[in-house]
């Protein structure tokens, strides 16, 4: 039992760094809000962020209309400015999963990524929410853009 | 001489499955059977018919949900309405007069998620517009609303 409890320890610390790793490590939101760039009149903005670290080892491509824009990266957000227009935003797992949304010129969606248990591994989801709730979730978020 | 019973040898011959066995193999079988019929949900699509949308040039007429609103789909689900939102006309599909609000966020999902617009045929709710599908998905019953007009 006293072997098994030693041998814990190194393999919960190995465990929690795993954890760690997996998770985004950029500036929060909230230091560089003031540095992002000012959205110009004529795009919108999508922010898509991941706000929990369940299933931190599944990390799928994010794609809108079909280029990879970013990954689902635990505790992470990124954003993208597009002109007006409709947008799909899709994450493949063993499922693929897409949000459709409507964007006009000026707007700020947010898209917030879930995890629901899957078959094989989790399913990693977009979900749209209104500009109030996004923009608090999205604060302790880290930046994973480039 | 052996005793009667029992048998020739006990190293090769295939044991009879213990009765705990058997309840085990049938957990293990319930339990793959949830697991797949969980995955099912993946397959699950609203149902929607094209819907060519005839945009609104003039000023929108505006209008503010009364109480909330629970309106069912007969595939996945659609966000609650809530009271005190504020809805302006875009179009009219033929199914209806088509609304918008910017006080909350109204989406279908099922196996996905698509931003909708609301559907009204005098009060009642009859579906939702589906605004990058440009079609229409069908309330299931209707749903009557309370609204208080807000301009003409």
């Amino acid at each position: 039992m006293a072997l098994l409890r030693m041998m814990g320890r190194p393999v919960i610390a190995g465990l929690l760094a795993l954890l760690l790793a997996a998770c985004a490590s950029g500036p929060q939101f909230s230091q560089m809000q003031g540095s992002l760039p000012a959205l110009s009149a004529d795009n919108g903005r999508i922010f898509v962020y991941r706000s929990t670290v369940l299933g931190a080892a599944i990390q799928p491509s994010v794609k809108i209309n079909g280029d990879v824009v970013g990954s689902a990266v635990p505790r992470g957000f990124f954003y993208v400015d597009r002109p007006p227009g409709d947008y799909e935003i899709t994450t493949i797992t063993e499922v693929t999963r897409t949000l459709s949304l409507h964007l006009e010129a000026g707007q700020t969606r947010y898209v917030r990524l879930g995890i629901s248990i899957g078959f094989f591994v989790g399913h990693v989801y977009p979900e749209l929410l209104d500009g109030a709730a996004g923009a608090a979730e999205i604060q302790e978020l880290h930046y994973i853009g480039k | 001489m052996r005793p009667a019973g029992r048998p020739s040898s006990t190293r090769y011959d295939w044991p009879e499955p213990a009765s705990s066995n058997r309840w085990t193999l049938r957990y293990l079988a319930l339990g793959i059977a949830l697991v797949l019929g969980a995955c099912a949900f993946d397959v699950i699509q609203v149902r929607q018919v094209p819907a060519p949308l005839e945009a609104i040039s003039s000023p929108a007429p505006e209008w503010t949900l009364s109480q909330d609103a629970n309106v069912r789909l007969r595939e996945g689900f659609a966000a609650l309405l809530k009271a005190g939102t504020t809805w302006r006309a875009i179009g009219h599909i033929p199914q209806g007069d088509v609304f918008r609000t910017s006080d909350q966020i109204v989406t279908v999902e099922a196996s996905n998620v698509y931003e909708a617009a609301l559907v009204l045929n005098a009060d009642v709710v009859v579906g939702f517009y589906l605004m990058v599908e440009h079609t229409f998905t069908a309330a299931d019953p209707p749903v009557q609303i309370k609204r208080a007009i807000r301009s003409p």
